[in-house]
């Protein structure tokens, strides 16, 4: 039998601001690539949207609650900051109490760090079921510039080894010590970033590189043998980067680009770029898909379309269901005018 | 504001989060939110936890605006305007009021199909207090 995915569900708040909304604001905007991002609604949280993307994998297998054997959630903008999160999502969804429930938080590669938490746990457990909510809405200073691409987005994905539709060949991962980029202090509200542009990047090419170098070195692989390349979006050029060191082209970034119209969905950036390419994949296609959180860390995980079931829901539809507000507007739901 | 008690919001959490009801054993009717004695038949206690659907109809509404909001939905009325409150008529029968959300309030009609989904009610003594709020219907979801 095969590790892999059985299902999957996304959500997108429905709120968009344009770039031309900041411009009008601050003169610029920072986030290259990226056209228009997502905003969450005044009740909606990372817990609320972990919840309902759990609910949408759930029936898209379909998948009953009650024989989930594991929770994970990932996270790095939480409702809390200390707090069992997942025991909501769990409750939200009727989920047993005596399910395994952890939290992934405090860096953007937590959504792939809760995906591998969940294929251990059934390499453990053959029969188990695992189920990996993600839901990420990064929030920095108004006046900081990385502010400028941080969009909103949530994605579950239902880990089993029965009835597939994409198989997990494999995963590595890379880790170091790198700083500076991207990172809040214990005692500050919000994120900084010391804007050393090179330093960043060689942390996020190095790390991302590594990790995926090691995992295609590992199956045997060549770039040409993937269909589609996700890697983390702090924007929508970031990734580029990365592929072409490793030999990826364009047209193999293009599905997962999902940055270019949500913006920097930080710890679900890579698994909603995995959603769009499960979205258009065929039987066969390979997938790689890279993360990186900063400070800094990588996992790359290699999978296989086996089936073409798809969520009900995809990442086209959940983008087009939108309703545009201006700066201000966005400034209130930010909670940035108090 | 309108002030519930953590320990009293806590008891009642499967029927905030999830709209776990009871079915009431002796006439067979669900009632939500759970009642001690079934409003239906006034001559039973006992019941089953049944978990409903979360689906059914607008079967009426209003909008909330300025002014119009309690206490602890004021700030969210000045956030996002006014907003619809609902009473929904579920699949299972029971008529529950509550918010509607994702929608933009002049959307709303009577017998549009509805979902419920957990959402933030408001935030008291810093907890925030989850509960369901109905969004239109979308094909699967």
């Amino acid at each position: 039998m095969a590790l892999g995915i059985s299902g999957y569900g996304v959500s997108i708040p429905r709120f968009r601001i344009r770039k031309e909304d900041y411009t009008k604001a601050w003169g610029s905007f920072a986030a290259a690539g990226v056209n228009e991002k997502s905003v969450t609604g005044f009740d909606e949280d990372m817990l609320t949207l972990a919840t309902k993307v759990s609910r949408r994998a759930l029936e898209s297998v379909p998948l009953p609650p009650a024989q989930v054997s594991r929770l994970a959630f990932a996270s790095t903008s939480a409702p809390y900051t200390e707090k069992l999160l997942s025991g909501t999502i769990l409750t939200g969804l009727g989920i047993p109490n005596e399910t395994f429930a952890s939290d992934h938080t405090t860096s953007t590669r937590a959504g792939t760090e809760a995906m591998i938490a969940g294929f251990e746990h059934l390499a453990a457990n053959p029969s188990g079921r695992a189920l990996v909510a993600v839901a990420d809405a990064p929030t920095a200073s108004m006046w900081d510039s990385i502010e400028h691409g941080m969009g909103a987005g949530a994605v579950a994905f239902v880990l089993s080894q029965d009835d597939v539709l994409a198989e997990l060949e494999g995963h590595a991962s890379y880790a170091s010590e790198h700083f500076g980029e991207r990172f809040r202090p214990r005692e500050e509200e919000r994120l900084h970033d010391l804007n050393v542009k090179k330093f960043s990047e060689g942390s996020f090419v190095t790390n991302t590189t590594k990790a995926a170098s090691a995992l295609l070195k590992k199956l045997g692989r060549k770039p040409e043998d993937y269909a589609h390349a996700v890697f983390q979006q702090p924007d929508a050029r970031a990734p580029a980067s990365v592929a072409g060191k490793l030999g990826f082209q364009d047209p193999q970034l293009a599905t997962g680009m999902v940055s270019a119209f949500l913006g920097d969905l930080g710890a679900a950036s890579a698994p909603m770029g995995l959603a769009a390419a499960f979205d258009a994949s065929k039987t066969g296609d390979r997938i790689l898909v890279v993360s990186y959180g900063s400070g800094a860390g990588s996992d790359a995980l290699s999978f296989r379309m086996v089936g073409e079931r798809r969520s009900a829901v995809s990442v086209a539809q959940e983008a087009a269901r939108k309703e545009y507000i201006d700066y201000v507007q966005y400034l209130k739901l930010k909670g940035a005018i108090k | 504001m309108a002030h519930v008690s953590v320990p009293m919001y806590w008891r009642t959490i499967p029927q905030r989060y999830r709209l776990v009801g009871h079915k009431c054993r002796k006439c067979g009717n669900v009632n939500f939110p759970p009642k001690g004695v079934c409003k239906y038949c006034s001559a039973s206690s006992d019941f089953e936890e049944v978990q409903l659907s979360g689906r059914g109809k607008v079967h009426t509404f209003t909008l909330i605006g300025a002014g119009g909001a309690p206490p602890e939905f004021a700030e969210q009325e000045k956030a996002g305007g006014s907003y619809p409150v609902t009473i929904v008529e579920l699949e299972e029968g029971p008529k529950v009021i509550g918010q509607m959300a994702d929608v933009n309030p002049k959307d709303v009609r009577i017998g549009m199909p509805v979902r419920a989904e957990m959402r933030r009610i408001y935030s008291e003594e810093g907890v925030i207090r989850y509960g369901f709020k109905f969004v239109p219907a979308t094909e699967g979801a």
